[in-house]
This record gives C-alpha cells, sequence and structure tokens, in this order.
C-alpha cells in the first residue's frame, strides 16, 4: 500500500515497529534456528551478551540512520570512535574527573564530525570521498597518538561506565535505549528532523522551502560523530583500555543495520526504529556463529547472505501487500 | 450532474481509419484506493484524441498503463486487435507505444543525444556515430539543440522539446503526450503541433492530454473526459464546445473572468535584480499589486526572476541583500518554483510535511514541531486549496500533478510571506483548480500582499497584473498597464509591436 508506505513512515514508534513485520519475521526465524542449533543461545546470560555487543553497533547506527536518510553516508564512524577513545583515555589519565571525560569526549566526537559536514556542505565534496578520507586521517592520527599499542588503566569511573548494570540491564543496553528514543525524537518529532527527511528527499526542494540546507549537512555529521564519541566511551570502558585499531571495519556493520532497516540509501525514506532491527538482526547472527563456532572466514559470507536475503524478504513482503 | 457516456457519430472524418487502441473496463487499484473504475477508451489510427478530466481523474494513471509504466488491475488492452500486456516502458516501446511523460524523464546528467537513444542505443556505436544520428533526427524535426553538453544544462522548454524528439524515435503505433505543453512557449508550442500534424499524417495514433482546451480544439479530432476514473464522455471535438467539455469535466459551470484591482499608494518595495550576466532591473511594487512577468524562454524573464531570491544572481530589496534562498524566506519573500517535481514539493513526504515544511519555526516550540498547531495550519491550506484527497497523511509523490502543485502553493502561502513570486503557478492545473488558485491569488493581492507572477501563459497573466512587463532579449522591452489584450500582450512578446 502506497499511503501505509508513508503513514509507517511517519506513525508513533510503537505502530512503526510492529509495521516492520517482514523484519520481524527474519528475526524471529534467526532466533529459533539459533536456540535448535545451540543449547546455549536461548538464556538470559546469552541474551543480555547480545544486547551488549549490538548497543555499540547500534550506537553508529543511530547516527548513520540520520546521515543516510540525509542523503549521505558516514565512512568515518570507526576512526572517530577510536581517536575519541584515545583521547578520552588521555583525559581520563590527565585527572579530569570522569563526568568531565564524558563531554569532552562527546565534543570532540561533534566537531570531529561537524569536519566532515563542513567539507560535505561548503567544500562541495561528495560525503562518500570525505568521510573516506577521514576514515583515513583519523585512524592515522590515532596510531599517531597511540604509537600503535593500546592505553590502558582508567579510572574506577570510566571502568565502571560500561560495566554495571542498574536495574539488572547492562548499562551499554540503557545507553543504547536511550540514544534510540533521542534519535527517533530528534527526527520525528522536531524541525531539524524534518529537515533531513526534505534534504534527503530533494535538496533543491529544501532549498526552496528556505531550509539551512548547509547548516543542516554539517549538524548530521556532527551528530553522527557525538554517536561515534558515545560508542568509543562504551567500548573503552568496556575493553579497559583504547585500542589503536578499535573501531576498525564498523562503519560496514553501521551501514547493513540501516540498509537491513528499511533505510533508503538514496536518502529520505526510512527510520531509526528499522536500524534497531537491524542491528538486532545482526547482533544475533555474529552471536549464534561464534556459539556454533562457525568459523571466522564462513561467518563473513554468512552474514553477507542473510543481508541481502532479509532485504530481498522485505521487499516480496511488501510488493505482495502493495 | 449525472454522467453520460456518449459514443461519437460514425460520420465524422477519422472514423474511416480502425481502431488501432483498445482499453477496456479498466481497473487500478492503489492498495486499498482504487482510482480507476473501469474506464475505456479507443483510438485511432491518423487521429488525435484528446484525453481530459480535472486534476485526479486519473489520465496519466490510464496512460501509465498503456505505457507499461504499471500494471491495470484489471481490463483489457488490445493493439491492432491483438491482447497485450507490457510488462516495461521498454517492452511497449518495443510495440511502438511511447509516452511522454507528465514529468519530465530525461537523465539530467546525460548529454542530448544520449537521452535520444537511451534503451534502444546499440552498445557498439561510437560518440561520432551517435553524435551524427541524433544531429539528423533532429534536423528532420527542425529542432536546433545543443548536444555533448548534460541536459540539465538546457533550459525546461529546451528539455521538454528533447523529450518530445525522444518520443518520436523510431517509427510509433501510438504515441501518448501527457501535458506536453506546460513548460513550452508558444512558439515551441507551434512546433509541437507541426510534429503531432505530421506524425498523425503518417497515420500514428496520438493520445494528448492538456488541461488547456484552445490547444484540443486546434488538434484534437475526437475527446474523451474522465472523471474521479469513470468515462464521461466520448465525442467529437466538431461537434462540442468548450463549455460542454468544461461541465464534463467539472461536473457544474465554471465562470472564467478577469480578475485585475486597481491598486494605489506609494510602493512598499523597491527592487534592484542583478541577474548575472544580463541588464540589471528595477522594479517597484505597491501593497496588493501584481506585477506580471512575459516573454518567451530566453527572454531573461526566468533569470531576471531567479536573481530576485539569490539564484544566479543577486538583488536588493528596500536596500536589503537577497544572496541567496534562505536569505530571500527570511526576509518574508516566498518562491513558488516552476519545476515542482524537483524544487517544489519533497515528493517522498507526505501532504502535512510539505505544506508545515516552510513554517516550522512558527508551529515549533523550542525547535519540538507542536502536533496541534501543525494539523490546524496544513488542515486549513488543504482546505482552502482544496487538495485532493484531503488527507494530511497522504504521500506527496502519488497525488496527481495538479494536486502536487497545490500543495507546493500552500507551503509557501502557509508561511504568509510579505512578497510572493510565483513562477507558473498553474503550470499543470485543471480548469477548476487553476480558477481557484486565481481567486485565492486575487484574494491574496486584496488584502494586501504584493505579487509577482512570471507566466508563460499569457493568459493568465492578462487575467490578474496590474502590471505587465515584457523580456525581450534579455532586457525589460515595454511595460503595459492593464486592460490590455492578448493581442497587444503577444504582439510584445514576440517582438511584433514595440511601443
Ligand atoms: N502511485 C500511486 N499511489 C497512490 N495513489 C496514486 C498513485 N498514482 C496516482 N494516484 C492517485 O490516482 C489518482 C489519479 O491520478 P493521476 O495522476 O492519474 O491524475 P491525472 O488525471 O493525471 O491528474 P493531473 O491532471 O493532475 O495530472 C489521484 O487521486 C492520485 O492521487
Ligand atoms: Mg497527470
Amino acid at each position: 500500500m502506497s499511503q501505509a508506505h508513508a503513514r509507517t513512515d511517519r506513525s508513533p514508534a510503537w505502530r512503526q515497529l510492529l509495521s516492520r513485520y517482514g523484519l520481524w519475521l527474519v528475526f524471529a526465524a534467526l532466533l529459533a534456528i539459533a536456540s535448535l542449533l545451540s543449547d546455549r543461545f536461548l538464556t538470559v546470560p546469552n541474551f543480555l551478551n547480545i544486547a551488549r555487543q549490538t548497543s555499540v553497533n547500534a550506537l553508529l547506527a543511530f547516527g548513520m540512520t540520520a546521515v543516510i536518510l540525509k542523503g549521505g553516508i558516514d565512512l568515518s564512524v570507526g576512526s572517530i570512535l577510536a581517536v575519541v577513545g584515545v583521547i578520552a583515555v588521555f583525559l581520563d589519565q590527565a585527572g579530569v574527573p570522569f563526568v568531565g571525560t564524558v563531554l569532552l569526549s562527546l565534543a570532540a566526537g561533534g566537531l570531529i564530525g561537524s569536519l566532515n559536514g563542513v567539507m560535505v556542505a561548503y567544500g562541495k565534496i561528495a560525503p562518500f570521498i570525505v568521510t573516506l578520507a577521514a576514515l583515513t586521517i583519523w585512524r592515522g592520527v590515532t596510531l599517531v597518538l597511540t604509537d600503535g599499542s593500546p592505553l590502558s588503566k582508567l579510572s574506577p569511573a570510566f571502568q565502571a561506565f560500561g560495566n554495571v548494570s542498574p536495574l539488572g540491564v547492562p548499562s551499554p543496553v540503557w545507553l543504547a535505549l536511550s540514544a534510540l528514543l533521542a534519535t527517533w525524537f530528534l527526527l520525528r518529532r522536531t524541525g531539524w528532523g524534518r529537515g533531513i527527511y526534505a534534504l534527503g528527499s530533494s535538496e533543491d526542494a529544501a532549498r526552496f522551502a528556505g531550509l539551512p540546507v548547509d547548516r543542516l549537512k554539517v549538524s548530521v555529521y556532527a551528530f553522527s560523530g557525538l554517536m561515534s564519541a558515545l560508542a568509543a566511551l562504551l567500548l573503552t570502558s568496556r575493553l579497559n583500555s583504547a585500542q589503536p585499531t578499535a573501531g576498525s571495519g564498523f562503519e560496514l556493520d553501521a551501514i547493513a543495520a540501516v540498509v537491513v532497516g528499511g533505510t533508503s540509501l538514496a536518502g529520505g525514506r526510512g527510520g531509526v526504529i528499522g536500524t534497531l532491527l537491524g542491528a538486532l538482526i545482526i547482533g544475533v547472527l555474529n552471536n549464534a556463529m561464534n556459539l556454533l563456532d562457525v568459523n571466522a572466514f564462513y561467518q563473513q559470507i554468512v552474514k553477507g547472505l542473510v543481508i541481502v536475503g532479509a532485504l530481498l524478504f522485505e521487499r516480496f513482503l511488501s510488493s505482495r501487500s502493495a | 450532474m449525472t454522467a453520460l457516456y456518449e459514443v461519437s457519430p460514425p460520420t465524422q472524418p477519422t472514423s474511416s481509419h480502425p481502431p488501432v487502441l483498445h482499453m477496456t473496463d479498466i481497473v487500478k487499484r492503489f492498495g486499498p484506493v482504487e482510482v480507476l473504475h473501469g474506464v475505456h477508451l479507443e483510438v485511432r489510427a491518423g487521429e488525435v484524441h484528446a484525453l481530459l478530466g480535472e486534476n485526479g481523474a486519473g489520465k496519466s494513471t490510464l496512460m501509465k498503463i498503456l505505457a507499461g509504466v504499471q500494471p491495470a488491475t484489471s481490463g483489457e488492452l488490445r493493439l491492432g486487435g491483438e491482447a497485450v500486456r507490457f510488462r516495461s516502458v521498454a517492452d511497449a516501446a518495443r510495440h511502438g507505444v511511447r509516452m511522454l511523460f507528465q514529468e519530465l524523464s530525461l537523465a539530467p546528467d546525460l548529454s542530448a543525444e544520449e537521452n535520444l537513444y537511451l534503451g534502444d542505443m546499440s552498445p557498439l556505436i561510437s560518440d561520432r556515430e551517435l553524435r551524427d544520428q541524433a544531429a539528423a533526427h533532429l534536423h528532420s524535426l527542425g529542432l536546433d539543440l545543443p548536444l555533448g553538453v548534460p541536459v540539465r544544462t538546457l533550459s525546461v522548454g529546451e528539455r521538454q522539446m528533447l523529450a518530445i524528439a525522444r518520443a518520436l524515435v523510431g517509427e510509433p503505433r501510438v504515441l501518448v503526450f501527457d501535458e506536453p505543453t506546460a513548460p513550452l512557449t508558444a512558439p515551441e508550442i507551434e512546433k509541437l503541433f507541426e510534429f503531432i500534424a505530421q506524425i498523425r499524417g503518417r497515420g500514428v495514433a496520438v493520445v494528448y492530454i492538456s488541461h488547456h482546451l484552445g490547444e484540443v480544439f486546434r488538434i484534437a479530432d475526437r475527446v474523451t473526459v474522465l472523471r474521479d476514473g469513470r468515462n464521461i464522455a466520448t465525442s467529437d471535438v466538431a461537434s462540442t464546445t468548450q463549455q460542454q467539455i468544461i461541465e464534463w469535466m467539472v461536473g457544474r459551470h465554471v465562470e472564467v473572468q478577469s480578475r485585475v484591482q486597481p491598486v494605489s499608494g506609494d510602493p512598499v518595495w523597491q527592487i534592484e535584480a542583478r541577474p548575472t550576466g544580463a541588464s540589471p532591473l528595477h522594479l517597484e511594487l505597491r501593497a496588493g499589486e501584481v506585477i506580471g512577468l512575459v516573454g518567451i524562454v530566453g527572454s531573461g524573464r526566468g533569470a531576471a526572476l531567479r536573481s530576485l531570491v539569490g539564484i544566479g544572481g543577486e538583488s536588493l530589496w528596500n536596500g536589503q541583500p537577497v544572496l541567496s534562498l534562505e536569505d530571500a524566506l527570511r526576509r518574508g519573500i516566498g518562491i513558488l518554483p516552476e519545476d515542482r517535481k524537483a524544487e517544489g514539493a519533497v515528493l517522498d513526504g507526505t501532504i502535512r510535511e510539505n505544506i508545515a515544511l516552510s513554517s516550522l519555526p512558527a508551529v515549533s516550540r523550542a525547535g519540538v514541531v507542536q502536533s496541534g498547531p501543525e494539523r490546524q495550519l496544513v488542515q486549513q491550506w488543504i482546505e482552502q486549496l482544496h487538495i485532493r484527497p484531503a488527507q494530511p497523511e497522504y504521500l506527496t509523490g502519488a497525488l496527481s500533478g495538479g494536486n502536487q502543485q497545490k500543495v507546493v502553493l500552500g507551503r509557501v502561502l502557509a508561511a504568509q510571506p510579505k512578497v510572493l513570486i510565483l513562477e507558473e503557478p498553474t503550470r499543470g492545473v485543471d480548469i477548476g483548480a487553476r480558477e481557484e488558485i486565481y481567486e485565492v491569488i486575487a484574494g491574496l493581492a486584496a488584502a494586501g500582499l504584493p505579487i509577482i507572477l512570471s507566466s508563460g501563459d499569457a493568459q493568465e497573466v492578462l487575467g490578474l497584473a496590474t502590471r505587465i512587463l515584457v523580456f525581450r532579449g534579455g532586457e525589460v522591452v515595454s511595460e503595459l498597464h492593464a486592460p490590455v489584450t492578448l493581442e497587444e500582450v503577444i504582439a510584445h512578446v514576440t517582438g511584433a509591436r514595440t511601443h
């Protein structure tokens, strides 16, 4: 249904969540297969584990969703994650209180992201190129700063950050859920979000509507940088160190989560709720294959096939209901 | 008014030709919404068959089924007596059915020659051969279009002529024109009519969709009128009248009238437009004044207008610089752009999102859109402009062309501009809706809003403008004051008269 397409994209979060039933089916099928194949899969600790592992990718993917909706792409999220991790550990080791470390790291992530945005908006360079360059630049900066070896020894507060479980739920899950709500709210309830969708659908139309197109572009990459910084704090705390190679290749999982979640790479259509499902599907898949001791080489092949399969399946369902 | 279905008398000239195309009982559903409820259409070889109806009547939908864009939900399609079902546009083209789509469908980054043979290009053709072939084809049509540059750089009118030339590649049996004249100027329209007369003479069946009845009476042999996805009438053009057709289309009587209102008082806007590479233009606007800009494509009309909002130049509004669209909108200058698909509507967005898009600060608190005020604003403009369907959550891309135009106009007006620039405001809008839009424009002017109206449709300018600026060769060559006649305006536009 073409009208339903508009509706499902714009309706309340819970209704959007239900409307992606094709993806839910894929997700359920994955759960069923995994629990048949491994008796360690269907356990509470393992589920908490999946949630924890998924949260870093989910954070990156939420930022990525905004960028892709705007009609762009951000390949630099993994490198921004790494460099912000290093900055955070530097701050921590310099004795900055943890709250300060968090705020400054988020600011750093936002700033680095906005540099991408400036190049895209004012330098008029394609987002793919800008963020590809940023990917290698910030990875390089990370390697220079760390001299290629991990930075460890975190303050107790930093160590606790990603490893506590308030109310029995791991802190990464709390973080990812808050980020989900915040992103959903920003995209669906604010003028900023309206601008992002309009821009992704037609840049000219957005300009004729009088939207501050260039500033919107800068802000969306800044938002993605901010999400990368949040992921950096989480991952650094979980690993108890800043790794020079942290986050490498993460951009691909983030993009995969967005695309599996039904957001159009052409921009303008989709949303962050689908991205959550996409990230969960990828998370469960990774977890199940690890439990089943699938050879790491085969894991990649299976993952690629599942991504394509999920997309085909959903397309099939939506074309039949049209 | 009840629907009537007339069968044309079999004594007219074209009826001697055999019908090539039969569409029978065509039903089309989009999801739960049925748009065509069993439509019939029969087109003969060598006739120009006008397909008429209001915005949303289903004209484009029916023709897209014919051209292989989308399948019918049910119904039968016969071509030369043989039942066919087209799976794609290419499939339809192979059977000799070609369509010029309502919305320009060229690849903007390819050149004219690549666009001409897109889809039927042999893979081994060299650039040289392609260009020669294209040049020959364009020459045979008497067209002079730049080759070797991206068509993005061509004017809207030139692009449309290119799209027409593309539909004429090969030897089509059925040719569909969906509102071909909307972006064209008078001389280009004459050229198009020549082509149509030629291909009609070669026995091609032509379906012609337009909202301009004058055109229909000039070139069409028969006419079929649809309303709300149903046949209302089919008749020979010679045995009907404009008034009759309008009543078939609208289902009621429509009065066409002039709405020029006298204005007085001092100018409220002193405007200095400086289009890059053209002569500057000084404009004075009084409250409630409608200034009309007329002139053919290339006359400088479009460039001057766009420099007013900082595109391809800059302007001063009461001494304040406007260097970009953002500046313009901030200063309360609202513009309705001519290319609604690319510049006007956010096609992926709903009606609500489009109408509210330029008024977001007004309906937001601390950056958060307040759904109550938003819905109220949107509802108001849906009603005022009679947007159909009147559903705020309807996807704008799924609306008929005319309704998309109303949505964009709604967005511009919802922002309560202090001055309004209208660029082809009724392109693709049906007669009833056009009168409604004129009514809205006249109402805004009566309430004191100054309006700049640029249009290729001289009649439209004549019906609204108190003052008309005529562009030719990159500058304003004359200024006409109401009342003037259509003949006078056209004489000035074409250069037949200079004072
Ligand atoms: N893809 C679609 N999904 C849903 N509804 C559609 C779709 N395409 C067209 N419609 C609806 O079908 C109806 C007929 O539209 P169509 O474009 O055929 O009208 P039209 O007669 O060509 O009007 P216009 O003169 O404005 O071009 C409209 O109500 C429109 O909203
Ligand atoms: Mg149409």
